[in-house]
């Protein structure tokens, strides 16, 4: 097994397991009826994937799990008690439109998860933006009742926030399945850092950007900034589709500014039309500028080697040249 | 023989206008999301072209190209006008849910381009198979795709309600035309890509045997 190829698979374990506890958290508020949403997320992605990669005469190969931890970014992103109908088409959406089209996990331009998202949105805005309550179980085949609209949508259109701080880093609130658990968001962001498995500079630009625009221009005059932070999907969104190591820019400079431009972007967008999760949606439309950015650094590396291997054939010619003048000067000496 | 014959015929299936060689895609994404405005369309693009077409075959050769095209050009907007007014008796309402793909349909590329760089070449009755087979190649992927988006989207066929239990309502706007031409294109070159492949090898036989 290659050294890439190991890295590649050690990054998805470690962003299951972050995913799997976001997932027991999803169980601990909302039941049993949030770990089968994830698994038919998981089902559909892998039978898809599998045939995809048949269709384009590939193996199935443990890279490409890759497909389940984008199944499991869906299912967290959607309200548990979500149609499992709706999740299902969401999946095969992402591994075969937003992914295998373009070329398969290698050729990835923007989050397929994300893009799943976006296409929900645009199809079942009304089943994805209604959540049920935390603590409200609904019964894994039964329909669900009493879902309200999320902490985001009130904040975004009255600026205010009904929740204590413990309520709120616990994700005692209603919201998607997997991004209301704070606290769980913040472990799992500070463990894919340190064991660099997100782009850090991606999720450091996402997270400033966001900080700073929310201290300059509040929302409300209640508004807070941790209170940006824990709505909107920003920090789900700063972990697991911004700093996504297949589209942000590889180096953490480039990549800081690129999740900078899209926590910018986003925040104008959430203030001036109040639309919720508007994050994810820019994430997308800033492929473009990652991938501008991705051919800037590839040109910037062509041009380093360039110059070293200018540098090197230089520094050999006159070598070469000092040799032989010091040939000529022994030879000088000894005819003396 | 029967390579020249089959090149006639290919505008349905082997050349197709839209899954081949992407032209005339605009309609299809934006307006093709009902079997009413795909017949619409259908109509007004089968109308426009054959007859700007076989009008505009009486022009002279000699002529340069910049000129003929204008000539052209004009001829479908001179067709335009008696088609519209058909399509307001025959599909009433239809014009004003296509918009502006209606009347961009006068100067779609098979009239422009297609026609000088191919049709016109070829004898009469022959260009005339031809351009009757390219346009029902377009025709077929019209109404494919408007009853495939109406199906899914609205979950209708011409606006009969049918028994499809989670409609994609994304499939009925533009980016989802754009994914779904996108997909049946993929889906055609396959099918295309296995079938020539199959024909090279019935011929690899056959000459092996020949010898």
């Amino acid at each position: 097994m290659t050294k890439t190829a190991r890295k590649e698979r050690l990054i998805w374990l470690d962003i299951m397991i972050t995913l799997v506890a976001l997932e027991l958290m999803s169980c601990f508020y909302y039941g049993l009826r949030s770990i089968v949403l994830g698994g038919v997320c998981i089902a559909v992605s892998l039978i898809t994937e599998i045939l995809c990669l048949r269709l384009m005469n590939r193996q199935f190969t443990a890279d490409d799990l890759t497909c389940t931890s984008d199944a499991l970014i869906i299912a967290l992103m959607m309200p548990a008690t979500m149609d499992y109908g709706i999740a299902g088409i969401a999946c095969v959406f992402a591994v075969v439109a937003a992914k295998n089209v373009f070329g398969g996990r290698r050729n990835i331009i923007f989050s397929p998860a994300a893009a799943a998202y976006i296409f929900m949105l645009t199809s079942w805005e009304k089943k994805l933006l209604l959540y049920p309550q935390p603590h409200m179980r609904t019964g894994i085949f039964d329909e669900p009742e009493g879902l309200v609209n999320s902490v985001s949508y009130v904040y975004n259109t009255t600026g205010k926030m009904n929740y204590t701080d413990f309520e709120l880093l616990m994700g005692n609130f209603s919201g998607p399945a997997g991004s209301v658990s704070i606290l769980m968001l913040l472990i799992g962001a500070a463990m894919l850092i340190l064991r660099r498995d997100i782009s850090a500079g991606a999720f450091l630009g996402t997270i400033t950007g966001t900080a700073f625009l929310s201290y300059i221009v509040p929302a409300s005059p209640t508004a807070e900034i941790r209170y940006t932070f824990v709505t909107n999907m920003v920090l789900f969104a700063a972990v697991y589709i911004i700093s996504d190591r297949r589209i942000a820019p590889k180096k953490e400079y480039y990549a800081f500014f690129y999740g900078l431009f899209i926590a910018v972007f986003s925040y104008v967008i959430v203030l001036t039309t109040g639309k919720e999760n508007a994050i994810v949606i820019v994430s997308v439309l800033f492929t473009p500028v990652s991938l501008g950015i991705k051919n800037l650094e590839k040109k910037i590396e062509l041009a380093h080697i360039e110059a070293s291997e200018t540098a090197a054939e230089n520094f050999s010619a006159v070598d070469t040249t000092v040799i032989e003048n010091s040939d000529e000067k022994t030879e000088d000496t000894s005819n003396e | 023989m029967n390579k020249e014959r089959s090149s006639v015929f290919s505008g349905i299936i082997g050349n197709n206008i839209v899954l081949s060689s992407l032209m005339v895609v605009s309609p299809v994404i934006i307006c093709g999301d009902t079997l009413k405005n795909a017949a619409a369309l259908v109509y007004a693009f089968s109308a426009i072209t054959f007859l700007s077409v076989l009008i505009s075959s009486f022009v002279p050769k000699k002529l340069s190209y910049t000129v003929k095209v204008i000539i052209y050009a004009i001829i479908s907007s001179l067709v335009y006008i008696p088609v519209k007014w058909a399509a307001q008796e025959f599909f009433p309402g239809a014009v004003e849910r296509i918009g502006i793909y209606f009347p961009l349909l006068a100067v779609n590329s098979l009239i422009i381009f297609r026609s000088e760089a191919e049709l016109y070449k070829l004898p009469k009755n022959r260009m005339i198979i031809k351009l009757i087979f390219y346009i029902l190649g377009f025709d077929a992927v019209m109404l494919t795709t408007g009853f495939i988006r109406e199906l899914f989207a609205y979950g209708t066929i011409n606006g009969r309600i049918v028994d499809v239990s989670t409609p994609v309502i994304g499939l009925a706007q533009p980016f989802g035309g754009f994914i779904f031409l996108g997909l049946f294109c993929g889906l055609y070159r396959w099918i295309r890509s296995i079938v020539i492949s199959k024909k090279e090898e019935i011929r690899g036989d056959a000459d092996v045997s020949g010898k």
